[in-house]
């Protein structure tokens, strides 16, 4: 039997302009209702004039390898399939919030429309057809890298090899899979 | 700050379920001490067993309300998850809400019993059937009370497991928090006691107060000292717990934590209640009953339960990792 694929994301986050590209692309991708969002981009501006600094880390769900909010959820709509995508199997979710407090990362919005919990599927739809995720393949300054990490080919494990990276809150030992090159 | 997610109705939730856990604890305790056969006191194990299942149901409807789609409250109770300190929650809520009423039931008088059963309709699908149900479980009082014990005490513990069982708040992320709801559960639900027993009229039986005091005094000095340590290793731990808790120290909820929780809600009640209780202290005679501070001590217990479960609803949602 072939090795389940295990899907994760690399960010640099220096090509990183703020365009929020992504964002809309994952807003139009996944018909995600006005006023929340999917993704971010987290903004840090530092320095004094002239000497100013700004940096942008995009984020959104991390997809763990061990998710808090999986653990937590009563019903099991919260869900980790065999690739390592975290979903929420909408009918099976009561809207009860548990998960959205548990995620180090606040990652999961309560969606009005639908009355339940609503987070990044890393497209997953999509990457079941072959195809990239939206904010991946919209990202005009190429700063999100899709792929399989158990594939030695891939791009992301390229970058992986090469180049120094960290993961977000690694403390809390929810093993995420984002990872931000430095 | 982030928003919290979390909001009144579990705060009222998490507070009414462990008021029902309390009482019925204590009206258990009560029907379990028995001489010669009897319970030792009988009046404070019958308002504990007719007040119990009410702050429980109500603080299920609330919870089910809260839910973005509570009809399918259902599926909480066909899908069983060890690992969701929620699923475990819903279970033992089920089993002591189920308990409770049953328990209430032997409590009623054979008057009380046939008064209720009367108010069914004639035309109700299957009344003789719900008519058969009247029956005596006095003699199952005992029984109800032992096999509630685990189940009070675990809707007591569970709501602060709840909070204490998610990593990503530090300011929850600690089993004090599970042992800090229970004492204070169960001394809420001594003092809902001491309150009703208060408001009934007639003359008062010190030997009940007495003990409702002494029970009550007890678990306000067991929840104090469980909220020390819960400050003192916050304090000597990892940042993000030393950050989690500047929010009651120095932070948005500094004087509800210390001026409502732990000034009014815990060491002014446990003032009261000492003073009351010192004549039996010294040995010089027995307690006072001034209705007036008896009920406002009892009342600032149940208020103090209230706030605690209030500021760590709302500042365990504010903490957070950086």
């Amino acid at each position: 039997m072939a090795n389940p694929k295990r899907y994760a994301m690399v960010l640099d986050s220096r090509k990183c302009i703020d365009c929020k590209a992504c964002v809309v692309a994952c807003k139009a991708e996944n018909d995600v209702p006005p006023g929340v969002f999917r993704n971010r981009i987290n903004a840090e501006h530092g320095g004094a004039f002239p000497r100013l600094r700004a940096s942008f880390d995009p984020e959104q769900c991390h997809h763990c390898d061990n998710p808090s909010c999986v653990r937590v959820c009563p019903t099991g709509a919260s869900f980790q399939r065999e690739d390592g995508i975290v979903q929420v199997r909408e009918a099976d979710c009561i809207g009860c919030k548990y998960c959205m407090i548990a995620c180090p990362y606040d990652a999961r919005f309560f969606n009005e429309e639908t009355r339940v919990v609503d987070k990044c599927t890393f497209c997953a739809h999509r990457v079941d057809r072959g195809e990239l995720p939206a904010c991946v393949e919209t990202c005009p300054s190429k700063v999100r890298t899709f792929g399989d990490l158990t594939d030695p080919r891939s791009a992301l494990h390229a970058l992986l090899e090469s180049r120094r990276y960290r993961v977000l809150k690694p403390q809390t030992g929810n093993g995420p899979q984002l990872y931000y090159l430095l | 700050m982030r928003e919290p997610v979390w909001e009144f109705l579990i705060v009222n939730y998490l507070f009414l379920g462990g008021l029902s856990a309390g009482i019925f604890f204590v009206s258990a305790f009560c029907t379990w001490l028995q001489t010669d056969g009897k319970p030792v006191y009988p009046r404070i194990a019958r308002t504990g067993a007719l007040l119990a299942p009410w702050p429980v149901a109500l603080g299920s409807f609330l919870l089910i309300f809260d839910l973005g789609k509570w009809w399918r409250f259902w599926k909480l109770f066909v899908i069983f998850r060890w690992e969701s300190p929620m699923s475990i929650g819903s279970w033992l809520l089920l089993v002591f809400t189920g308990i409770t009423l049953v328990n209430l039931f032997a409590w009623l008088t054979e008057d009380e019993r046939n008064a209720l059963f009367a108010r069914i309709p004639a035309r109700t699908p299957g009344r003789a059937r719900i008519l058969a149900l009247n029956r005596d479980l006095g003699s199952w009082k005992r029984r109800l009370a032992m096999l509630g014990f685990p189940f009070a005490i675990g809707v007591g513990i569970y709501t602060g497991v709840l909070l204490g069982a998610v990593q990503a708040r530090p300011f929850w992320n600690t089993n004090l928090v599970a042992q800090l709801f229970l004492f204070s559960a169960l001394s809420t639900g001594t003092a809902a006691l001491i309150l009703a027993r208060m408001v009934e009229k007639g003359p008062r039986d010190l030997a009940e107060f007495r003990f409702l005091y002494t029970l009550d005094i007890c678990l306000i000095l067991l929840e104090f000292f469980i909220v020390l340590p819960y400050l003192i290793h916050g304090q000597l731990s990892v940042l993000a717990v030393r950050e989690a808790l500047s929010l009651v120290l120095g932070g948005p909820f500094t004087f509800i934590f210390w001026g409502l929780f732990l000034g009014a809600g815990l060491l002014l009640p446990l003032a009261i209640e000492l003073w009351e209780f010192k004549p039996v202290l010294m040995g010089s005679g027995t307690l006072h009953i001034t209705r007036g501070l008896a009920m406002t001590a009892a009342g600032l217990v149940i208020f103090g339960g209230y706030v605690l479960r209030y500021v760590f609803v709302f500042a365990g949602q504010a903490s957070g990792f950086r």
